[in-house]
């Protein structure tokens, strides 16, 4: 094959794949549009691959089990960042006519368009898991209630756990999500939060892309770099993994202090390596935004930012 | 400038230049970077870090020399990053909360899943006679939903104790994960220069017409060189679960890019017929070593990015340049 057309075609497929990736698809029990007394509504999410977001359908399918007034139709997008792919799930559901969509946005701005576009064609929107951007919602001229966790709010308790743990003065480091997401700003804001409030001196904060191999390769170099690091603030539970095998391998003494409380954690939690992760209840984040889409549909008015509850995992409750 | 003024100079200057260009080119770079981040970046020269970057470059280069075969033979396999996660969840399952009994099995799996894929790139490619491009990038999707299918998204760990251990072991000083990968480059150096399939691999690449009608099943080549490199990342499977002590149906995302990287920076051609193991070593080296060095000095993760980036373009751009001259010199002699 003619080399250049070979790396014309790696770049035309690297601009593709995005636009490719338009999802993955889990209708409920019916994908049927037209309401037949129950209304339908679209659970919107973001990759299905990531456990966290698997959870939370599994929550919202076994909630609507249990109202069994509501008809559901979920799809999620086939990695995290797929915009394109996430606006054209919205789009179907507006093409479906289904009573309200419940949307965790792969991007905070650049979904505000599709919402603006649901809300003018008389469809309820609810938002969870990403808040959407306040400013873009106020351009578009529309309002969409967030239900969810503050993830500042969260990441500052994880994180205070750590300066408990340590005290005064700890020198820390931080491993940030994929740089430009929402929730990944929001965690570090909330951890520079813990480093303030706890007196922690902060030396270095990096990038691991929410990844485990890249956590332990840009970890073991900040441990390198800065050897006097006595803790860490991870941004999510598979990055923490990564930095765990770091400290193991090292024989360092570090904490580290985490984000989502996913199961493979829980053995670092007793042994003491982890000081703290954050449970935000993801699995019941969507059940929760399905509850105040119904609340909407039945003419009730929601606006604003309805908190849902947030707990600090620890050593003594990880069970 | 001066390389333009050099390559319309003589014939024998322009074939130093060329072969600088390669290998040796390469080499030079690894070795200017190295310095480089010697002066600028602290702790870069420590036994630690060296240990550090081989632990850190070990997966892209089992992957990479994998990637060298399909290359040479005028493919690409963009499956890998992808086919890496489904092995890793496939064989982890079979291992997880087991002794150290159950990782002979789970190896052999994660080899035979490997290999398998690329049996199925391979094969599809020829017998249908389509670009492994599209293939592989079916694949990739193929592949990513097997894995996430067989696990429901859930992360594997509580790996064999035995598998972790030697994650982290120590042969004479190296780390024992970076000696798997050593001691494959080594093997596919000699499959490579040193045998009549590798000669036959090389001229696949250069002239497929060529070598059939000298009497070879060119398409057998094409895809023992595709298992090849599916196998490759059935090991590289078990060496990421063996550093990391988990698997999850999201790893390896991207890896492939990364391996195309190091193969083409170490000097091989896209096109087939051109490049080196010891090339594809060099370009993993010195991709490993602008990560480490860079996160060392500290520079900013944007910044990190667009070097890296820039490096791969100039890599690129010093291939096509060393092409043209060769053109030209067989035009003039």
């Amino acid at each position: 094959m003619n080399r250049r057309v070979t790396l014309a075609a790696i770049v035309t497929v690297a601009a593709v794949i995005p636009l490719a990736a338009c999802g993955q698809e889990n209708t409920g029990n019916a994908a049927s549009t037209k309401p037949t007394g129950k209304p339908t509504v679209c659970l919107v999410m973001k990759s299905l691959a990531n456990e966290y977001f698997q959870q939370m359908q599994k929550g919202a399918v076994d909630h609507v089990a249990q109202l069994g007034n509501v008809t559901l139709d979920s799809s999620g997008t086939q990695n995290e960042t797929d915009v394109d792919g996430q606006v054209a799930l919205v789009e179907k559901c507006i093409t479906k006519q289904v009573q309200a969509i419940v949307l965790a946005p792969a991007d905070s701005k650049a979904l505000v368009q599709s919402v603006a576009k649901a809300v003018k064609a008389g469809l309820k929107v609810v938002n969870i898991d990403v808040k959407l951007d306040d400013a873009a919602l106020k351009q578009a001229g529309v309002d969409a209630p967030f239900v969810g966790p503050d993830n500042r709010e969260g990441a500052k308790l994880s994180g205070l756990e750590l300066a408990k743990a340590l005290g005064k003065g700890a020198k820390v480091a931080i491993l940030e999500g994929n740089p430009g997401a929402d929730n990944a700003l929001q965690r570090k804001n909330g951890f520079n939060d813990a480093v303030a409030q706890g007196g922690l001196q902060l030396l270095d904060s990096k990038t691991g892309h929410w990844e485990t191999d890249e956590a332990h390769t840009v970890f073991g170099n900040m441990l390198t770099a800065h050897p006097d690091i006595q803790g860490v603030l991870a941004s999510n539970d598979s990055m923490a993994l990564g930095i765990i095998k770091v400290i193991e391998e090292r024989k360092a003494n570090i904490k580290v202090a985490s984000f989502d409380n996913i199961t493979a954690v829980k053995q670092y939690l007793q042994s003491g390596v982890m000081v703290s992760t954050l449970d935000q209840y993801g699995s019941q984040q969507a059940a929760n935004g399905i509850d105040y889409a119904l609340k909407m549909i039945n003419g009730e008015q929601v606006t604003g930012w309805q908190k849902t509850p947030v707990k600090v995992i620890t050593k003594d409750n990880v069970g | 400038m001066i390389s333009i003024s050099v390559a319309r100079g003589n014939p024998r200057t322009s074939r130093a230049v060329s072969q600088v260009l390669g290998e040796a080119g390469i080499g030079v770079a690894l070795v200017a970077l190295a310095l480089f981040f010697l002066a600028f970046a602290p702790h870069f020269g420590t036994a630690q870090n060296v240990r550090d970057i081989l632990t850190q470059i070990t997966l892209n280069t089992i992957l990479a020399v994998g990637m060298t075969f399909v290359i040479l033979v005028g493919g690409i396999d963009l499956s890998v990053g992808s086919v890496i996660a489904l092995c890793a969840v496939v064989a982890g399952t079979a291992m997880k909360g087991g002794g150290s009994a159950s990782i002979p099995a789970a190896v052999l799996l994660s080899l035979l899943i490997g290999a398998a894929t690329g049996l199925v790139n391979g094969f599809v490619t020829e017998r249908w006679r389509v670009p492994s491009f599209i293939v592989t990038l079916g694949m990739l999707y193929v592949a990513r939903g097997a894995a996430e299918q067989y696990t429901g998204a859930a992360t594997i760990y509580s790996l064999p104790a035995a598998l972790t251990g030697f994650g982290t072991t120590t042969l004479v000083g190296l780390p024992a994960v970076f000696a798997v990968a050593l001691l494959m480059a080594a093997v596919a150096w000699f499959v490579l220069s040193r045998t009549v399939f590798g000669r036959l691999v090389y001229a696949t690449g250069n002239n497929e017409e060529a070598v059939r009608l000298s009497g070879h099943r060119t398409g057998v080549i094409k895809v023992v060189c595709f298992v090849i490199g599916g196998a490759c990342v059935g090991v590289a499977a078990i060496i990421y679960m063996a550093r990391l002590g988990v698997a999850s149906p999201i790893l390896g995302q991207g890896y492939e890019l990364n391996a195309i990287a190091a193969v083409v920076i170490g000097g091989a051609s896209l096109s087939g017929g051109r490049g080196s193991v010891i090339g594809t070593l060099l370009g993993a080296c010195l991709l490993g070593v602008l990560t480490n060095g860079l996160l060392l000095m500290g520079v900013s993760d944007f910044q990190r990015t667009i070097v890296t980036g820039a490096v791969i373009i100039v890599a690129v751009v010093l291939d096509a340049y060393r092409k043209r001259l060769s053109i030209r010199l067989s035009a003039t002699s």
